[in-house]
Order: C-alpha cells, then sequence, then structure tokens
C-alpha cells in the first residue's frame, strides 16, 4: 500500500467538511437505496416487454421483496450482536416472536391497559422495548456463559418461550395456530397523523394511483414495500452508528479478546447485556412489520428455532460481522426461493413454458424431463440453498460483503469514499 | 508501602494446582522481570493480579488495597495495564481506533493520541490500518502504546519479545524504556539477558513458587542459583 498518499489524503480529510466526508462514505448505501426503489416499477414495465416471461422467472416479485425486507432486517439485528460480540444467539427467534405477537395482541384489546387502537408504531417501538427487557432477563442469565454454552442456552430459553405461546390460550383461541390480526390496518407514519400515516398490508393497505400525475399506480402491496423499507432503513442506520460509536469499538474489543477489553477497564458483562438487549429490539420491530403485513403470526414463523437458522445461513452467507452482508443475504436467499417456487412465476413454469413438448415427455431412464422439473426444480429451495451454504462455507467464508471487504482492505463505503475523493482533485 | 504486593498466592485452573504460594512486592517506577522456565507461573501471576484468573487463597494488593476477587475491570480501573503474551490486537479496529479504545472516557484522546504517536512514528503512518494487517513488530508496539495510555501506574508486560526478529526487540526495548519513565512495569520475560538488561530487580519462579529474587546487577546466567532452574 502507498503510505504516503494515504497520510496526505488523511490530512487533507481533517481539513474537509464533515457533511461531504459523511455524504461520500454513503454513496453506496445510496445506490443500494436506490436501486431497491427503483426496482418495483422497472420490474413492473419488464413485465410488459418481451421479456416478461424471463422477468417474471428471473426477478423477485414484491412478495418476496417485503419478505427481504423484514426477515433481512431481522438478520441484521442477529448480525448484531452475533457478529460484533461473537456471541451466538441461537434463541433469537423469542425475540423476532415477541415483537410480531405483541402488535397483534395489542391491536386485538388483549394486552391490559394497552387500548387496541393505539397506532402501530407505538404498540411496535413497545415491543421492541419489552424484548430489550427480555434481552436483559435472559443474558443476566446467559452471559455468564460463553461460546456455544451461550448459544445452547439462549436456545433453551427461546424454547421454552415457543411451547409456551404454543399452548397458551391467552394469545389465540387455537395458539397452535397463533392469533390474526383483527383489528384496523396497522399504519406506518406518525402517530396521530392521518395525512401522513400508511396503511400496511397485501390487499387491505393504502394504495396511490397516478402518482404525481406521472402516471404511476402503487398498489397495497407496493405501498407496504415502500414504507416498510423506510422502517428497515431506519433501524439499520441506528444500528450502523451504534457500530460506529464508542460503544460498538468496545463490543468488537470484546469479540476479538474480552480478557484483554476487561483488562483495559471496561465492563463486558455490561456492554454484552446492552448490545443483546438493542439486538432484541430491532429482532422485534422485525417482527412487529412481519405480523403487521401478514396480519396475524404463528409459533412456528416467529418463536420456532428454524427461524434463528434462517437467520444464521443468511448472515453467512451474507457476511457475519458486516451488518450490511446479512441483508444482502437475506435478498439472495429470497431470491433464489422466488426462482425455485412457482408462487409467482419461477423457473419451473418458465421451463415448462419454454421447452417443446417433445423435449418434456422424453424420457429419460424412466422419467421425463416434466417430471424432473418438478421435482428437482419446483418449490426446491432449501435444498438448493443447503447446497449453497455448503459451498459458502468452503469457500467463501467471510460471506458476501466479507469477502468484498477484505478485498478492499476496508468497508465499501469507506473505499469508493476515498476514490471518489481521488477523482475530485 | 508497595505499589503491589503478592502474599501467599495460590492459583488453580481447574484442579491443576498453579501458583503455590507465590509472595512478591514492586515498588514504585521500578522494572521488576519475572522470570523462569515454560509453565512455572509467570503468566498465571500476571493473571491472578489482574484477576482473569482469580486467586482462591492469598490477597493481591495494589496501592495498599486488597484487589483479590473484584472483578477484572475494576482492577484495571484502578490503573493496572496489560500487555498479553501473543500481543492480542483487536484485529478488526484500526490502529487508531485501537489507542482510541484503550482511552479511558475521561481521558484526553488527542493528547493520548499525539503521546504514543510521537513515540511510535510508524504507528501514526498505519494509523487507519486494521491491526491485523500490521507486522509483528508493529503489533507489539501498539500492544505496549495501548498499555501505555490511560494513566496506567502499572503496567504487566506478557513476553515482549516472543517471536521477533532482533532489530525489532531492539525497538521494543527502547518502547519500554519510554514507557517505565512513566509507569512501574512487571515484565514476563524468556529472554534472560534482556530481561537482566532491562529490570532492576527478578524474581525467579519454579513450580509455581519464588526460589530467588534480587537485584539484577551482575547476576548473568551462569550464576549457580540461576543456572539449577534455568538450564532444562
Amino acid at each position: 500500500m502507498d503510505t504516503v498518499t494515504d497520510t496526505t489524503a488523511a490530512h487533507a480529510r481533517d481539513d474537509e467538511h464533515w457533511l461531504r466526508e459523511y455524504a461520500r462514505e454513503h454513496v453506496p448505501h445510496l445506490l443500494v437505496i436506490a436501486l431497491f426503489a427503483v426496482y418495483p416499477p422497472i420490474y413492473g414495465l419488464l413485465l410488459r416487454t418481451p421479456l416478461s416471461a424471463e422477468a417474471n422467472a428471473f426477478l423477485p416479485g414484491t412478495t418476496f421483496l417485503i419478505a427481504m425486507l423484514f426477515l433481512g432486517l431481522f438478520a441484521m439485528s442477529f448480525d448484531f450482536i452475533s457478529g460484533y460480540t461473537g456471541y451466538l444467539s441461537f434463541g433469537h427467534a423469542a425475540f423476532y416472536g415477541v415483537g410480531a405477537y405483541f402488535i397483534v395482541l395489542v391491536a386485538n384489546g388483549d394486552v391490559p391497559g394497552i387500548p387496541a387502537g393505539t397506532p402501530f408504531v407505538i404498540t411496535m417501538i413497545v415491543g421492541g422495548l419489552l424484548a430489550f427487557g427480555l434481552a436483559l432477563a435472559i443474558g443476566a442469565v446467559s452471559f455468564r456463559l460463553s461460546g456455544v454454552y451461550f448459544a445452547m442456552i439462549t436456545l433453551g430459553f427461546a424454547q421454552v418461550a415457543y411451547e409456551l405461546v404454543r399452548n397458551w390460550n391467552y394469545v389465540a383461541v387455537n395458539p397452535q395456530d397463533g392469533p390474526t390480526l383483527s383489528g384496523p390496518t396497522p399504519e406506518i407514519g406518525i402517530p396521530y397523523v392521518d395525512s401522513v400515516s400508511i396503511a400496511l398490508g397485501r390487499l387491505a393497505g393504502d394504495s396511490f394511483e397516478n402518482v404525481l400525475g406521472l402516471g404511476i399506480d402503487i398498489s397495497a402491496t407496493l405501498t407496504s414495500y415502500y414504507a416498510i423499507g423506510a422502517v428497515v432503513l431506519l433501524s439499520y442506520f441506528a444500528m450502523q452508528r451504534l457500530i460506529h460509536s464508542p460503544f460498538g469499538r468496545v463490543m468488537i474489543a470484546i469479540r476479538e479478546n474480552e480478557e484483554r477489553a476487561a483488562a483495559i477497564g471496561y465492563n463486558v458483562f455490561w456492554y454484552k447485556m446492552v448490545a443483546f438487549g438493542f439486538s432484541a429490539f430491532f429482532a422485534a420491530i422485525a417482527g412487529a412489520l412481519f405480523a403487521a403485513f401478514s396480519r396475524g403470526a404463528s409459533p412456528d414463523e416467529t418463536f420456532y428455532f428454524l427461524v434463528t437458522a434462517d437467520a444464521l445461513i443468511v448472515t453467512i452467507v451474507g457476511g457475519i460481522g458486516t451488518l450490511a452482508g446479512p441483508f444482502f443475504g437475506t435478498a439472495f436467499y429470497e431470491w433464489l426461493e422466488d426462482i425455485l417456487s412457482s408462487e409467482q412465476g419461477g423457473l419451473a413454469p418458465y421451463l415448462r413454458g419454454i421447452l417443446p413438448d417433445g423435449v418434456l415427455t422424453a424420457d429419460i431412464a424412466g422419467i421425463t424431463i416434466a417430471d424432473l422439473i418438478n421435482t428437482v426444480v419446483d418449490g426446491r429451495a432449501p435444498l438448493f440453498l443447503g447446497i449453497v451454504f455448503v459451498l459458502f462455507v468452503l469457500f467463501v467464508p467471510n460471506g458476501l460483503l466479507g469477502s468484498v471487504r477484505d478485498r478492499l482492505g476496508n468497508t465499501v463505503g469507506k473505499y469508493v469514499g476515498g476514490r471518489l475523493e481521488r477523482y475530485r482533485r | 508501602m508497595s505499589l503491589l504486593e503478592l502474599t501467599d498466592v495460590h492459583t488453580y485452573y481447574g484442579e491443576s494446582h498453579i501458583l503455590q504460594g507465590v509472595d512478591l512486592a514492586v515498588e514504585e517506577s521500578e522494572i521488576v522481570a519475572l522470570i523462569g522456565r515454560n509453565g512455572v507461573g509467570k503468566t498465571t501471576t500476571l493473571r491472578s493480579i489482574l484477576q482473569l484468573t482469580p486467586p482462591r487463597e492469598g490477597t493481591v494488593r495494589f496501592k495498599g488495597e486488597d484487589v483479590t476477587g473484584d472483578s477484572t475491570h475494576d482492577v484495571a480501573g484502578r490503573g493496572i495495564g496489560w500487555v498479553p503474551e501473543e500481543r492480542r490486537m483487536f484485529g478488526y479496529l484500526t490502529v487508531e481506533e485501537n489507542v482510541r479504545v484503550a482511552v479511558p472516557p475521561e481521558a484526553d484522546f488527542e493528547a493520548e493520541r499525539e503521546y504514543v504517536f510521537d513515540l511510535f512514528p510508524d504507528l501514526e503512518r498505519f494509523r487507519e490500518k486494521e491491526a491485523r494487517n500490521l507486522s509483528g513488530g508493529q503489533q507489539q508496539m501498539l500492544a505496549i502504546a495501548r498499555g501505555m495510555v490511560g494513566n496506567n501506574d502499572l503496567l504487566l508486560v506478557d513476553e515482549p519479545s516472543e517471536g521477533l526478529a532482533p532489530l525489532i526487540v531492539e525497538q521494543v526495548v527502547d518502547a519500554l524504556r519510554e514507557a517505565s519513565a512513566e509507569t512501574t512495569l512487571v515484565l514476563v520475560e524468556q529472554n534472560f539477558p534482556l530481561a537482566m538488561d532491562l529490570a532492576d530487580r527478578f524474581y525467579l519462579l519454579d513450580h509455581g513458587t519464588v526460589v530467588e529474587s534480587g537485584a539484577t546487577d551482575g547476576v548473568t546466567a551462569d550464576d549457580d542459583r540461576i543456572r539449577r532452574y534455568l538450564s532444562a
């Protein structure tokens, strides 16, 4: 590395206005945000071109995009504690579940002291604080252990919560299926101000026609996509801010060498507790968004340990300890799932449509190509994801974003910022 | 009153009885070397002082106060710094962040940073580099620099010369001399001539107890009472 230019650049940065430096380091963020913002209309346009079959088969549809958002936020909250302090929170699903169940129960008027009409944004935050408290309670016991024992004890706590909600008649008439949201549609925006609140939901949410007279229609699902996206974005920046604060540096110090951090004089126990609390808070926000959009929650989609396992897998694929990486990992996962399922387009119907009948009915060793497609491709996302996961662990152990950072020798934001700095001169 | 005083310290790892009654005292602004063969309890002594492995019996007194059984961050907060063996950096933090994390919130970070970067110009050049990408010698400099910031009255240094090229060792020794002007040093060192050169007094450990101690002046490895314990 050329150290001379490095130091001059560093000195130049000292003199520069902090706002400009800040903006430059956020160029990659802006690009990603812009991509997610313009993707749906472009996808809509592509569906009206001759390429519609390909677009439908290979690009993710809006339903998957929304799942990408709240599951991505959940994965980032998992990475916040697991990737930055090194304590694998295998019970993270419990916090996701608390957020999800809480907003449904409040909306149904089942929580004493909180009226059913309380705005969603408020109940979402209260649910987050509840998860924060739960994390402190679980952490008080679990942080006496480390390594695999910490992972196991948090998993144990989450399984207890799972069994509890699955059999607790208070949460739903049929607790095994979980509660459904019966109140009005949850709204994201400023509480009590109707004009700046947007209703969520697949069919029942707000929709906008002919936006700004540009002939763009935004469906209810798409409206939810943008509203949920805004919350996820805010949460991401909040977590990013924490990680780049002195608090975050201590979290990384704990991950790198906990004894050393304690020997500097940091009370590592409380740093871990508070970090765990924050990560639980954002996991609960993700759960609340999920429940609001799906108008309900079930134990198997929230408190179950496989929900945590999904977060772990996308975190490894995206890059553990990179915060944004797990989000990209989730995007990759959802994209793969979209291609391999036939819920919204997908590869299987595409192949059936494009291959001539003669090929489809051709017989290979007793089965036809059409059967092969049905068996191997359609709805087989988990199988392929498993293979992809194994390949990542073997060949890309740092994950997508982790490998990019290693290659650049810095975070993408700092790297791009440095590059732009040179062009400016 | 000594700055640091260990009285009949017994420390265990699980069931293994490592320190079997260590007594030692360190006076203000001296350099004390702990020497002895591998596995005699030198590092464990440092860990017992910091309460990373709390002693089961005996007392550790720092500035006259009994700190036995306190939590590590409390003991460290009283003014003890640690330069662990194998350097143990916070690898994913940059050089500057490594220094910053070691500066207590109430201290003046700018002043502390200037102080260590004056002492180690190499570190300033690499201040934006992640610590894991530094060379072994640079990492050791950073580890010592980190121990020196934050107004520590006592610095525990574990194997500072381990695995370093002779030229780099000289730089490290210079850095330690520089550090000793400000704080008291307790040094664990395998390199006997280096330890004798640097330290004012020494404690020789064997089987978890102090077997010899005294001033380092004129002591050589050929000395009978030393050779008995150091040669294999």
